[in-house]
């Protein structure tokens, strides 16, 4: 029997430990290299994940302020708590831990501080703008580790032992990666399109024009009126449905639907947009403490007297219905000099001037009518001889359930200079005589125009009026 | 019987050392064809692991720069979108203290807000130089994001609202036992939605 030599025994061991120790350290850097680009692509993902939870948070934010603009009970601001910034405003705070959210079911946690700064609130018009500040923050599942390359620490920071943000110890297992973002949002008027539907509308006519001017801008109007000279292209119109009939109108400004098409487009200067939705905000029946108790309702010539003190509640005026025929007028006067005067006028039934009688609104007053019914004006029925549509605001008022929609239906022909935002009533403007215009913007659940009707959206407009919305106007994620 | 047996050793001695001739030669013919396979497989390995390891890097270099696009991009103001030498401008959120703390935001009197003045904004701009990403911040030094870039562009869409970026990386598999097809050059894109109006055109974003 042979003996194998102990030297030939020991060279093979020492060639299979060389062996294994060569492919354990090819497979150990190896690990390593794929460890440390799973742990990149892994932190990497959760990174994302933060900036979505934080912009969520924005979202979150402008959702309660959009309920806050909706009649009471809308339930803003519920689940929040409230304090105060240190700059003096009032400050709200909302956390939101959304589970598995993340990447292997890891939750998602969104901390929220909405405030009102007083350097964003615009003198010119009292709107208040807000603050919102969002934190998304994600949790790291992997090892607590920084990565190897030194452009990406820097630019995806992580909080691998302490918060980068409060200093905190995290402990062993607390590692995070947090996002912080600011965003600024500013209401939106209530008439920041020309014209907008919540369902159908029907332009008809080819020789139809919209456009916009800006009353305030002498480079855009002229003496504060339109002047096709200074045309611009800002006469937006819009559905929230899904179908737009330009009948061919000259429209200079975009054309948008809910994820629709838009016909008769040919004229059209602006863009075709498909992506536009804008939640209606019902308007609610003013509720005043005080008001000025006579006349109860207008049947025939009258006089409503508006106040040099907005809200006051002699130029307040709660009337079961307006109903003027012939050459019968209804005045809204303020002062002899024309300085600025304030009046309101809710009209709980319908208001109907028909024939040659016209409402008329004197100089300097501003003037805001409320109606839950139906409106019926002839052409040239509506006198605002302020010629600005910022003068005389009509607000239609959210029917109860289940009643019939009513319509408002204006004359097209002559001259409008109106501001309407009705978006549960139907809204028609009908001319069946010699081209009118009419300065201002429509709102209604349906907007269907009839004969020929220039309309001329005043961009003044956009910066008045009901609140309708908030948008954003800054953003910023803040790196630090 | 003492003679026999030493007789057998001797026969066995010489078997032994016949053998060991025989199993040198094999053995070295074994030891040859083996250590050529492990050479070559560890020449294949070795390859495939620089190129494995090239993919990663380049990989996380697309991350990278597109991460710092879009961080930046989102935040923008205006654009300057030159062929490898492109500009962002971000509102002048921090102050010029060292600890570049935020600022309070001023309404413009348009319907919009800023931050510092009215016209203030931070240039970032990304320049290739050699074969490599350059990022820099105001007036920070440059720093390097990526490496084995061809080229890069922006390409503003949609009113200025998005912007699309493209960039093309040299060949990550630059091995001569690689195929041409594997060779050729990788173009990155990017796709941004910007959430600030853009002060260098009309726009708006929600």
């Amino acid at each position: 029997m042979r003996r194998l030599n102990s030297d030939e025994s020991g060279s093979v061991l020492i060639w299979t430990v060389l062996v294994i120790t060569i492919l354990s350290l090819a497979a150990a850097e190896l690990l390593h290299v794929v460890s440390s680009k799973y742990t990149n692509a892994l932190q990497t993902a959760q990174w994302q994940e933060s900036l979505l939870a934080a912009e969520s948070g924005v979202d979150l934010a402008i959702r309660e302020l959009r309920k806050s603009l909706f009649p009471p009970p809308n339930k803003a601001w519920e689940g929040w708590s409230s304090g105060q910034s240190t700059e003096g405003s009032i400050e709200r705070y909302g956390i939101s831990v959304i589970p598995n959210a993340g990447l292997a079911g890891t939750e998602m946690t969104i901390n929220v501080t909405v405030d009102a700064p007083l350097q964003l609130r615009d003198a010119s018009n009292s709107w208040q703008y807000y603050r919102i500040r969002a934190l998304g923050t994600m949790p790291i599942t992997g090892p607590p580790r920084a990565n190897d390359n030194k452009q990406d620490t820097r630019l995806r920071k992580l909080s691998l032992k302490t918060d980068r943000f409060t200093g905190a110890d995290l402990g062993n297992s607390g590692a995070r990666v947090t996002r912080r973002v600011e965003a600024i949002v500013r209401p939106v008027s209530a008439f920041d399109q020309a014209v907008m539907s919540l369902s159908s509308l029907d332009l008809n006519d080819a020789n139809i024009v919209i456009d916009s001017y800006d009353s305030r801008d002498p480079n855009k109007s002229t003496n504060g009126q339109y002047d096709a000279a200074e045309r611009q292209k800002n006469g937006h119109i819009a559905t929230n449905g899904n179908l737009i009939n330009a009948g061919n109108a000259y429209v200079y400004g975009d054309v948008s639907t809910n994820s629709g098409t838009a016909t008769g487009i040919t004229n059209v200067s602006g863009v075709q947009r498909t992506d536009f939705y804008q939640e209606p905000v019902p308007v609610a029946a003013p509720t005043w403490p005080a008001i000025n108790s006579t006349p109860m309702l207008v049947a025939g010539n009258a006089n409503l007297a508006a106040a040099s003190t907005e809200g006051s509640a002699s130029s307040r005026y709660v009337l079961s219905s307006i109903t003027i025929a012939g050459t019968e007028v209804l005045n809204l006067t303020g002062n002899a000099d024309g300085s600025t005067t304030y009046i309101e006028v809710y009209v709980t039934g319908d208001i109907s001037a028909t024939g040659n009688s016209q409402i008329i609104v004197h100089p300097g007053v501003k003037a805001t009518i409320y109606f839950a019914g139906g409106v019926k004006v002839s052409g040239n029925g509506l006198v605002n001889k302020n010629n600005q549509p910022g003068n005389l605001l009509m607000y239609g008022v959210q029917p109860p359930a289940g009643s019939t929609t009513k319509t408002v239906e204006l004359g097209g022909s002559g001259h409008l200079t109106a501001a309407v935002y009705a978006p549960d009533h139907h809204v028609h403007m009908n001319n069946a005589g010699t081209r009118g215009t009419a300065n201002g913007s429509f709102v209604g659940k349906t907007f269907t125009m009839t004969g020929t009707t220039d309309l001329h959206y005043d961009e003044a407009l956009g910066s008045g009026g009901r609140i309708s919305n908030y948008k954003i106007v800054s953003w910023f994620e803040d790196t630090r | 019987m003492v003679n026999d047996t030493a007789s057998r050793g001797a026969i066995r001695r010489r078997a032994a050392g016949g053998f060991a001739l025989g199993e040198i030669i094999i053995s070295t013919a074994i030891f040859s064809a083996v250590s050529a396979g492990l050479i070559l497989g560890f020449v294949s390995l070795r390859r495939n692991y620089t190129a494995t390891t090239d993919f990663a890097i380049n990989h996380a270099d697309q991350m990278r720069i597109s991460d710092y696009l879009a961080l930046d991009l989102r935040r923008a103001v205006k654009l300057e979108p030159l062929k490898n030498d492109a500009s962002i401008y971000i509102p002048c959120y921090y102050d010029s203290t060292a600890a570049r703390s935020p600022q309070t935001p001023l309404l413009d009197g348009k319907g919009g807000v800023y931050y510092g003045t009215a016209t203030c904004a931070v240039k970032v701009r990304y320049y290739l130089q050699g074969a490599s990403i350059l990022r820099k911040y105001g007036d920070d030094a440059p720093s390097e994001l990526a490496r084995d870039v061809e080229d890069f562009e922006f390409n503003a869409t949609d009113l200025g609202k998005v912007v699309k970026t493209s960039i093309k990386f040299k060949p990550t598999f630059k091995s001569s036992g690689a195929s041409e097809e594997v060779k050729t050059a990788t173009a990155f894109h990017n796709t941004t939605l910007l959430r600030n109006s853009r002060r260098d055109m009309q726009s708006g974003v929600y």
